[in-house]
C-alpha cells in the first residue's frame, strides 16, 4: 500500500470542515457568561461604593471627633469619597450602555464582552487605587508619629493586597479573552 | 500595531486557516471537552502570537507552528481532563454535520498514538510540508526530519496494509 492512498484519505477532509459550530449550545454559554460576568460587576461595584463610604464616613468622623488635625487622614477620607462617587458614575454609565444591545446572540455576545471589559479596567482601578489609598494611611500613620513596625506591617499589608489584585486582574483579563474567542468561533459558523 | 488591525488579521486567520486548526485539535485531543479546550487555547495563543508575526513570512507556517507547539504544550498538562460533570456541558465545538470517511477516522487514530513530536510531523507530511520547513517550524534540523519521516512513513504504511487487509 503506497503513502499516496493515505494522502488521498487525508485530503478528503478539505472538502468537509471536521467540526462545525453548535449555535445553542453556543448562545447558551454566551448567556451564562454574561449573567455571570454581570452579577460580579453588580455586586462589587455596590460592595465598592459602601466601604468606600462607610470607611471615608469613618475616618472622617474619626478626625472630626478627636479633633485630629492629621491632614492626610483628611484627604483620604476625601479620596475615598471620591472613588465611591466615580464607581457609582461608572455604574449608570454602564447600566445606559448596556440597553443599546439587541437581544440576538451576537448582541449577548458583545455586551458579555463589554461587561468583560469594564470588569479588567474596574479592577485595574481597583489594583492601583491601592496605591494613593496606602501613601494616604502610611503618611498619615508617620505623621501621627506611630511606630515603625505599625507603619512596616501597613506598607506590607498594602504590597499584598496590590499583588492579590493583580492575580483578580488577570483573570478577568482570561474571561474577557474567552468571551473574543467565542466571537470568532461565531463568526467562524458563519 | 492597532488592536482594530490585530483582530482584523485574526478574523482573517481563523476564517481562512480554520481547517488547519481543526486538524491538529483532532489529532492532539480525544474527547469533545479536550478538542473545545485545546480549540481554545490555540485560539487565545495565535491571538498573542499577532503582534510577533512577520508579514513576509507564511501565515500557514506561522499558523502551524503556534498551533502545533500550543497543542504540544497543552497535552502535557496534568489538568486538561478536569471537566464540568457530563450532564452540565453543552459542547461548543462538534462533529461536523457530514459523516467523515471512516478511514480518515482510522487515520486520526494512528496519529493520536504517535509521541506529540512524531504526531506534528506526520500533520506537516500529510499537509505537504518540505523537509525545510517541517524543521522550520518544529526547530529541528532537516537532517533528523529526514530519519524521522521516513520511520513514521513506514510506521503508518504498515499499519494501513494491516487495515486494508482487516477491511478486505
Amino acid at each position: 500500500m503506497k503513502f499516496e492512498e493515505m494522502k488521498t484519505i487525508w485530503d478528503s477532509q478539505n472538502n468537509e470542515m471536521l467540526f462545525g459550530i453548535n449555535e445553542q449550545a453556543m448562545h447558551n454559554l454566551i448567556q451564562s457568561k454574561m449573567e455571570k460576568g454581570k452579577h460580579i460587576t453588580n455586586t462589587s461595584e455596590l460592595l465598592m461604593v459602601v466601604v468606600n463610604i462607610i470607611a471615608g464616613s469613618f475616618v472622617l468622623g474619626m478626625n472630626v471627633f478627636k479633633g485630629n488635625e492629621n491632614i492626610f487622614m483628611y484627604l483620604l477620607s476625601a479620596w475615598m469619597f471620591g472613588t465611591a462617587f466615580f464607581l457609582l458614575a461608572s455604574r449608570v454609565r454602564r447600566i445606559g450602555a448596556s440597553k443599546k444591545f439587541d437581544r440576538t446572540m451576537l448582541g449577548d455576545l458583545e455586551q458579555a464582552i463589554s461587561v468583560a471589559t469594564y470588569q479588567v479596567r474596574f479592577s485595574f482601578l481597583g489594583r492601583w487605587n491601592i496605591l494613593p489609598i496606602g501613601s494616604l494611611v502610611a503618611l498619615g500613620l508617620w505623621d501621627s508619629g506611630k511606630s515603625m513596625w505599625i507603619l512596616a506591617a501597613f506598607i506590607i499589608f498594602f504590597i499584598l493586597t496590590n499583588y492579590a489584585s493583580g492575580w483578580e486582574h488577570r483573570i478577568y483579563e482570561g474571561r474577557k479573552r474567552e468571551l473574543e474567542n467565542l466571537k470568532s468561533k461565531l463568526e467562524m459558523s458563519k | 500595531m492597532t488592536e482594530k488591525e490585530q483582530k482584523q488579521i485574526y478574523e482573517n486567520w481563523l476564517m481562512q486557516y480554520r481547517a488547519l486548526v481543526f486538524k491538529i485539535v483532532r489529532a492532539y485531543a480525544n474527547s469533545m471537552e479536550d478538542q473545545d479546550d485545546l480549540f481554545q487555547e490555540i485560539s487565545i495563543q495565535l491571538w498573542h502570537s499577532i503582534s510577533s508575526f512577520k508579514a513576509e513570512s507564511s501565515p500557514v507556517t506561522w499558523i502551524y507552528r503556534i498551533s502545533l507547539n500550543t497543542a504540544i504544550k497543552w497535552g502535557r498538562k496534568a489538568n486538561k481532563h478536569q471537566h464540568e460533570p457530563l450532564d452540565k456541558v453543552q459542547h461548543v465545538l462538534q462533529e461536523g454535520s457530514n459523516p467523515i470517511d471512516p478511514r480518515l477516522d482510522w487515520l486520526y487514530a494512528q496519529i493520536q498514538q504517535l509521541d506529540e513530536i512524531d504526531r506534528s510531523l506526520a500533520l506537516l507530511l500529510l499537509d505537504d510540508f518540505s523537509y525545510k520547513e517541517m524543521a522550520n517550524i518544529l526547530g529541528i534540523s532537516e537532517s533528523y526530519v529526514g530519519v524521522k519521516i521516513n520511520r513514521i512513513k513506514k510506521q503508518l504504511i504498515s499499519k494501513l496494509n494491516t487495515y486494508n487487509n482487516h477491511e478486505i
